[in-house]
């Protein structure tokens, strides 16, 4: 599961790249769970290392 | 001579051609997988939003950037406003370029000019001296161009960019973005086979002879020079240096809209004076319609409380106001602060590109010389530059 931070600024890179349009932005970052493919381009793109991947079991 | 670039902003891609032309063996390490940091941009939903820039080039074809593109080679076609801007006051449009400050106005800031010899005058002294338009004119300017109000800074602080203004002119577009800028330089760069990494440098050790640079992976590589393009904050960490001067940065929101109708006639700036927030806005898509289908929008606030939500409430007023009547939509709401903010110190307030190891610079943000955004980036790597050729 996709993970926001206390680190989020809000410059919103993740959702400009993410691929199933499933993140809003306004001030911080927000995932729409029932979009979010779990393909972690959001991860990598943050320029501030605020969103984390955990993993969930089941 | 080998060079490691810590960073590929514009700081670290500009350092990067200029030496790679200059013959220096030079390597690029950048942690994300994008270049260009907060000077590019993405598509989206068919319109280039930037990871910050207003796409604009603060003197356009006339100043420090363009100068220094040209020399490294860069091709990049800068599209000059004309007007540099206008300003929106008391609902009616009024030309900046022709518009002259009232004598009483320019007498008081002849004798503040006089006084700042003798103190330090902050700008909310000289805009309480103003007449109402060049006092919100003032407010309007610094917070577009700085994400700051005139209680941050002072007289001495900002006088340089108004020299220049005069000088250089007003601001320009580059043909294709901010993104055109960046990818121009990543052409020289390639083309003198110097690579850029996908790397994220954890640690620099000084040697007996050059640097050890510590990779995230777990490799290291030797190099006789550093040019850090991470702030000099960041870089004082990676040195294990404890002690370094905090610097104070700037914070803002940038607003992304599309609307049916034009907004904005020209390519330049319109300075919004009778607002909470929102400071001014360009409309990019008069200057290259390839920037977003339609009429593309960017609106810009300086963020003047902590509380990120408010601000943003408060801009989504003013758009209000300001777009009645206008058919459009919000495409982003960004805000920059902490580890991706406006700058990374206050405007004015730049420590120089040298840093207390020698054979180690800091270039871009944070080590600009005295002007604005990029084209004071452009004057910091200038002088890197001129440093790393006398060293030697
Ligand atoms: C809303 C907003 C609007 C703006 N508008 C304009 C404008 O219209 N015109 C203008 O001139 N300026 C504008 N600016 C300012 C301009 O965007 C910045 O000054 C400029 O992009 C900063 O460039 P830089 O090279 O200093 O740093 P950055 O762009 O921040 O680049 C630093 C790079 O270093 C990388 N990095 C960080 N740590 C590491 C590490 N440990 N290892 C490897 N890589 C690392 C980062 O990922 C990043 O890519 C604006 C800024 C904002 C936020």
């Amino acid at each position: 599961m996709i993970v926001i931070t206390e680190s989020c600024v809000g410059c919103a890179t993740c959702m400009l790249v993410c691929p199933a349009d499933a993140i809003r932005v306004e001030g911080k970052a927000e995932i729409n769970y029932e979009l979010c493919k779990n393909c972690k381009k959001c991860v990598l793109y943050c320029p501030l290392e605020a969103i984390n991947f955990v993993e969930t079991a089941g | 001579m080998k060079v490691a670039v810590i960073g590929a902003g514009l700081g670290g891609l500009l350092s990067a051609s200029i030496l790679s032309e200059m013959g220096y063996s030079v390597e690029i390490f950048e942690k994300l997988p994008f270049i260009g940091g907060r000077f590019t941009s993405f598509k989206y939903r068919g319109y280039e939003i930037t990871t910050g820039a207003l796409h604009m080039i603060p003197h356009g074809s006339r100043g420090p950037l363009a100068e220094l593109l040209r020399k490294a080679g860069a091709k990049v076609e800068i599209i000059d406003s004309n007007p540099y801007g206008t300003a929106l006051y008391g609902g009616e449009e009024i030309d900046v370029n022709r518009r002259r400050m009232p004598l009483r106005s320019k007498v008081l800031f002849a004798l503040l000019c006089m006084k700042n010899w003798f103190r330090e005058v902050k700008l909310s002294e000289l805009e309480r001296r103003l007449d109402d338009f060049s006092a919100k004119f003032l407010r309007a300017f610094l917070g577009w161009s700085f994400s700051i109000t005139p209680e941050q800074t002072t007289l001495t602080k900002i006088y340089p960019v108004y020299r220049s203004i005069l000088e250089h002119g007003g601001p320009g577009v580059p043909a294709g973005g901010c993104k055109a800028v960046v990818d121009a330089l990543v052409d020289v760069i390639r083309s003198n086979d110097c690579a850029i990494r996908k790397l994220k440098v954890s640690a620099i050790r000084k040697g007996n002879c050059g640097f050890s640079v510590y990779f995230e992976n777990g490799d290291t590589e030797k190099f006789d020079i550093i040019i850090s393009n991470i702030g000099h904050e960041e870089t004082a960490k990676l040195m294990g240096i404890k002690k370094y001067v905090k610097l104070e940065p700037s914070r803002g929101i940038k607003y992304s809209i599309s609307v049916r109708q034009p907004f904005i006639e020209h390519t330049g700036v319109l300075f919004t004076l009778n607002t909470r927030r929102i400071s001014g806005m360009n409309q990019v898509t008069n200057a290259d319609p390839n920037l977003g289908k339609g009429n593309f929008l960017m609106a810009h606030q300086p963020m003047l409380t902590s509380n990120v939500k408010f601000e943003i409430s408060e801009g989504l007023k003013d758009l209000k106001e300001l777009l009645k009547g206008y058919d459009y939509e919000i495409l982003a709401i960004q805000s920059f602060s902490d580890g991706w903010p406006v700058n990374r110190a206050i405007a004015g307030s730049d420590s120089g590109c040298k840093t207390p190891v020698s054979g180690v610079y800091v270039v871009g943000d944070g080590a600009k010389g005295s002007d604005i955004e990029v084209d004071g980036i452009a004057l910091g790597v200038k002088d890197t530059v001129e440093y790393i050729r006398k060293s030697l």
